[in-house]
């Protein structure tokens, strides 16, 4: 177990930084999630923790220790790959003593350990079989296994479940969240799937371009995101956005749109008056902090007319069309509006976001 | 995809074709593998039983072909007056040396092709594959000058080197394409499983070895019947089997019986080669992938 301390940690490719100026400290037996699109950093980041890519500049540590300069077999840490990268001509019970036995452990131990650890994840019926004999879950967890044998310091996750079918990922997260709490090892998990993150993570650290844009516990990142960009990546149906004019000052400021004019709370005015730049900004709101009505609820709310329902099984989507945008509402399958009718939505204050309309950035 | 079987009719036209391909294959047949059956027999026959042919245009005749009493003496006297025992350990030598040898750095070589970027990769590549481009006949003269200044004529290792001369380009170019075949994730977790470099490289041969298995086999085939190479270079001191049956024709005195038994003796070993590696070599050949 150990404290994972990236500092100023950069990464370039030739003249290309993939990853700029990383500072982040993973608590020790906490499960760190790295979340970003394809292409932000996370993966190089992930193979500079396992010494399978040179750091460009700054230092890595584990716990006090700096290992830059370490080989990948030195570092204790163990590493699910992505397409499980199993060695095709041995059997599971070897792919998962193969660790152990490059550290020359005696065969009673290792046939201990992949016997408990196979059992650990239900695969002990399968130790004779070869990978191409196996399922994609299995060779996943056999992968999982391979890193557990080994009781390393450090795990980690390079999307280790983003080949499998959306059931068998459902049932994994729960599995892969348990199997870390019960090692209390410190995990490092790398996804692009704000789910998994939102789901499994203790902390998430958020990538873009290279460049960290937040760190923080799931709900820290799910309810008070630091920037628009952030906003829109987590949260699935994605947050809707909408250009507003902010008019009125001192203790009375709305947002003003074509649609709509609503006031701040006066809480929320405090926090935009010290900060505001310019007359526009972003108005950010997730899809389940608005509600729908056919009739005027009589309150400040958005008039709009119903593009189209999408029944999500226990919830229903409604897209719902302004006057130079379409944002969604997340409603109950009660609701009977048709495509077509006017409708208005009233947002729920307490839960909106405003962005800077240059740089993106959070007033709140 | 499983094969499946097509209903299929055929037409007065496909019906013939099927015909005739089978009549040409026939055919074919004969005519490879005539060559081989009269070498096989005549070897067996004394020089007057050899030469007993039927007149031409008498059909019935043939069985003529067959009758004679067995006999080994082209055999015996090859081992024991023609030294052929020693000429077939210096072709198994020289080819199973230059086998060896290009495997060992030909895989390294491809190894390293195939995993490491650096700058003007490409050109080098094409480099070593353009040496095989030449004709051996091309490279001869130069060859053997070299070899003569560095006392290697007539030896074995010089035999060993100048066919590695060839051999290993052909390693480099067949086995770079079974290492790009195999994931580099699986180096890369046998790193973080504590292996070195080394043991990482070693830990993916065997995921290469159809290709390795194909590959001696082509070396060996190459040097074994090598004729040229042999003559020039390995004579004298390292006279390998092509050359030792090309001695017994000599001007006065052409031995048949000898000549026939040779070319068995010549032949056989990589026949038996063949059948024995022949799953290996078409899954060499054909399937370079390594699956996840």
């Amino acid at each position: 177990m150990a404290t994972v301390t990236l500092k100023n940690v950069w990464k370039y490719y030739g003249e290309t930084p993939a990853v700029k100026d990383l500072n982040i400290t993973c608590p020790d037996g906490s499960f760190v999630s790295i979340l970003g699109p394809s292409g932000c950093g996370k993966s190089s980041t992930m193979r500079m923790l396992a010494g399978l890519e040179h750091i460009s500049a700054g230092d890595v540590l584990f716990d006090e220790e700096r290992i830059n300069d370490l080989a990948p077999k030195d570092r204790d840490v163990a590493m699910v790959f992505e397409n499980y990268a199993l060695y095709p001509h041995k059997s599971v019970f070897e792919n998962m003593a193969n660790p152990l036995r490059l550290r020359k452990m005696d065969d009673s131990t290792i046939k201990d350990r992949v016997e408990a650890a196979g059992k650990l994840l239900e695969i002990d019926h399968l130790m004779e079989r070869r990978p191409h004999e196996l399922s994609g879950g299995q060779k996943q967890r056999v992968a999982i296994g391979r890193a557990i044998v080994r009781e390393p310091k450090l795990f980690l996750f390079d999307e280790p479940i983003a080949h499998l079918d959306a059931k068998l990922r459902a049932h994994m997260r729960g599995e892969i969240k348990h199997l870390q709490k019960s090692l209390g090892t410190t995990m490092i998990y790398v996804t692009h799937d704000q789910l998994e993150a939102l789901s499994m993570a203790d902390y998430i650290a958020v990538m873009h371009d290279g460049e960290l844009q937040q760190w923080g516990t799931p709900s820290e990142i799910y309810n008070h995101p630091v920037n628009a960009w952030v906003a829109g990546f987590v949260g699935e149906p994605a947050m809707n956005f909408l250009t507003c004019d902010l008019q009125g000052n001192g203790d009375k400021v709305h947002l003003s749109h074509k649609n709509f004019e609503i006031p701040l709370l006066s809480e929320q005015i405090k926090r935009l008056n010290g900060a505001r730049k310019a007359k526009q900004a972003r108005m950010g709101v997730r899809p389940d902090a608005l509600s729908i009505s056919m009739t005027d609820p009589g309150e400040p709310s958005i008039k709009g007319k119903i593009f189209v329902n999408e029944l999500l099984g226990g919830d229903m989507l409604v897209e719902v069309e302004l006057e130079d945008a379409r944002i969604r509402v997340k409603t109950t399958p009660e609701f009977n509006g048709k495509p077509g009718d006017s409708c208005h939505l009233t947002v729920n204050r307490d839960k909106w976001h405003v962005f800077d309309s240059g740089d993106g950035h959070a007033y709140f | 995809m499983a094969s499946q079987d097509v209903v299929h009719y055929d037409t007065p036209l496909q019906k013939a074709l099927r015909v005739s391909a089978a009549l040409f294959l026939a055919v074919y047949l004969i005519w490879t593998l005539l060559p081989f059956v009269i070498m096989f027999v005549s070897s067996f026959k004394d020089l007057l039983e050899a030469f007993n042919l039927p007149d031409v245009g008498d059909w019935s005749g043939v069985g003529i072909f067959f009758e004679f009493t067995p006999t080994f003496e082209h055999y015996s006297s090859l081992f024991s007056e023609g030294n052929f025992g020693r000429y077939m350990a210096n072709s198994l030598i020289a080819a199973g040396g230059s086998a060896i040898v290009s495997v060992v750095f030909g895989s390294l070589a491809a190894y390293s092709l195939s995993r490491v970027e650096f700058r003007g990769k490409k050109d080098l590549f094409f480099w070593i594959i353009s040496t095989r481009m030449a004709p051996v006949v091309a490279v001869m003269v130069p060859l053997y000058s070299i070899f003569r200044t560095l006392d290697l004529v007539g030896t074995l290792p010089g035999l060993i080197l100048a066919y590695t001369t060839f051999n290993l380009p052909f390693a480099i170019w067949i086995l770079k394409g079974f290492f790009d075949n195999v994931p580099y994730a699986i180096e890369e977790s046998q790193m973080v499983d504590g292996s070195t470099r080394f043991q990482a490289f070693w830990s993916i041969v065997p995921l290469v070895a159809p290709g390795i298995g194909a590959f001696v086999v082509l070396c060996i085939l190459f040097a074994w019947n090598d004729f040229l190479f042999a003559a020039i270079i390995g004579s004298g001191g390292a006279k390998t089997l092509p050359v030792a049956t090309r001695e017994l024709v000599q001007p006065q005195n052409i031995q048949w019986g000898s000549i026939m038994a040779a070319g068995v003796v010549t032949t056989a070993p990589m026949m038996l080669l063949g059948l024995v590696i022949r799953k290996y070599l078409v899954t060499g050949l054909t399937m370079g992938a390594v699956k996840e």
